[in-house]
């Protein structure tokens, strides 16, 4: 049997380790050097699964507290730290709150959708999709100290994705907003959209203000009512919190566009786990409605820290609540799809995108405190990296 | 150092694999085998061993020329009076706990 898969495994090891600190990272090349020694493929790939799994839990519980907390959370999370870490997060990390509120969304959607028998390829895709976002999420927490360097441009390039969907695309019932990535159909405009109006919201530019446009145009020609919809609410809230010039002609473009996409018939038919499952979930069991409400409710909650945010911060916050109520409202009134809860990655990846811009979420490296680190096995460390260590717990 | 919560079952048949080792250094996969507990489990189960002092870890060079550093595992002192503490906490408690016994998930 061929090494490929394992030999893949392996690299996704290598690149997850990067999620991990300094102070964790041998423990993941440790796992890659074990994959190594597996000879079946199929319990190499199964290992690995389960390392990439670990490295995933270790990064994210590294970036919802200190070193400390992220190893006494695993495997054995006391309650009260995850209360008082989330009643920590709500005024000074949206952010991070906006990853907590995502995995919660998506993982009362897989709840519904197991209690309503959907296919299991469908709790797969939504998992997978997870995962990827909150991968991506933490990549560009990284980067996220000092903000886009060009986020006009940023916001150029996303929008001709959706002007090349609206002449390239997959087309569907008169509608034209997909594009097909190997066995599954992506909606471009769920994935970049908000992560346009959270670039726009953080400096509104002439080149980015061209680029809501051209969004704004791609939504009208696709057509989308749902997404020119949110684009016309993201960029109004925006308005209203940064009043402005040019923030007027992007919310003037986007309202426009929507206007458009109101006169032009939508036909598209209700897809079963997808479209109206706000209201069908209750028919399956009343638990399973609430688990479908409570998931989309919650993904405006990042926005509640600009009730206490700082002026800069606002702006973002304000145009991220409203983006994603949007879309909530836009699953409610029509055969649109109920985000993170239903099934659909696209959703999943344009939240946590999203959410990876908003202000105040990341914990400057500089900043954090670390104990005291440990080697394991004093001088016996690997020859070819450092010492392994980690923070000494007594 | 005390601990102040239960150990898991997870825990309790990786701490009786590592007992059962003696001073034999082990390796991830051989663990992960000898106690049916996943991956995804047992790296943070021993990142949090050795975090509390109950575990050594090392990078070791195999018999095999030619092949990377494998890290390796064993307990300490007080992990070993961590786990036969366990085992006979398990034993008195009549939960028929045993060193080989798989781990449920």
């Amino acid at each position: 049997m061929s090494r490929l898969s394992p030999r893949l495994a392996s690299r996704l090891l290598i690149a997850a380790s990067n999620l991990l600190p300094n102070h964790l990272s041998p423990w993941a090349r440790a796992m890659e050097r074990e994959l190594a020694e597996i000879e079946d493929d199929r319990s190499a790939l199964l290992f690995a699964a389960g390392c990439l799994r670990a490295i995933c839990g270790l990064a994210i519980a590294e970036r919802l507290g200190s070193p400390r907390a992220a190893i006494r959370r695993l495997p054995f999370p006391p309650p009260s730290t995850w209360r008082i870490s989330a009643m920590k997060l709500v005024p000074t990390r949206p952010r991070t709150l906006a990853l907590v509120c995502g995995a919660g969304a998506v993982g009362l959607g897989m709840a519904y959708m197991a209690a309503a028998g959907a296919p299991s390829r469908y709790l797969i895709v939504n998992l997978a999709a997870l995962i990827l976002g909150a991968s991506l999420w933490l990549a560009l927490g990284r980067a996220a100290g000092t903000g886009p360097r060009q986020p006009g441009a940023m916001i150029l390039a996303l929008a001709a994705t959706l002007v090349l969907t609206a002449f390239f695309g997959m087309a569907a019932d008169g509608a034209t907003r997909w594009v097909s990535v190997g066995p599954l159909n992506v909606q471009v405009s769920l994935v970049v959209l908000p992560v346009m109006i959270l670039l726009y919201s953080r400096e509104p530019q002439g080149i980015g203000t061209a680029g809501m446009g051209a969004a704004a145009l791609a939504l009208a020609l696709q057509p989308d009512r749902a997404m020119a919809g949110v684009l016309a609410a993201g960029l109004i809230a925006l308005l209203l919190a940064r009043p402005g010039r040019l923030p007027l002609v992007a919310a003037g473009s986007a309202v426009a566009a929507f206007a458009w996409t109101m006169i032009v018939p939508n036909t598209l038919p209700a897809s079963p786990y997808v479209d109206r499952i706000l209201f069908t979930a209750f028919d399956i069991h009343p638990l399973a409605g609430l688990a479908v409400v409570a998931g989309a409710a919650a993904l405006a909650a990042p926005a509640l820290a600009a009730l206490r945010g700082g002026t800069d911060e606002r702006p973002a916050l304000i145009a991220f609540g409203a983006c994603w109520a949007a879309v909530v409202a836009a699953a409610a009134f029509g055969n649109n799809p109920t985000p993170l809860v239903g099934y659909g990655g696209s959703a999943i990846l344009g939240y946590l995108l999203s959410g990876a811009l908003l202000p105040g979420g990341a914990v400057p490296a500089a900043g954090r405190k670390r104990s005291g680190a440990r080697a394991a096995g004093g001088d016996r460390a690997d020859p070819g990296s450092s010492e392994l260590s980690v923070p000494n717990l007594a | 150092m005390t601990r102040k919560r239960a150990l898991s079952n997870h825990a309790r048949a990786l701490l009786g694999a590592l007992l059962d080792a003696g001073g034999r250094w082990s390796h991830g996969y051989e663990l992960a085998s000898l106690t049916g507990i996943q991956s995804g489990t047992l790296y943070p189960l021993l990142i949090r061993l050795e975090a509390q002092g109950y575990l050594e870890a090392e990078w070791q060079q195999p018999a095999a020329g030619g092949r990377p550093p494998r890290h390796a595992y064993r307990l300490t002192t007080a992990g070993q009076r961590l786990a036969r503490g366990e085992a006979i906490a398990g034993a008195d408690a009549g939960a028929g706990w045993s060193k080989r016994e798989p781990a449920r998930s």
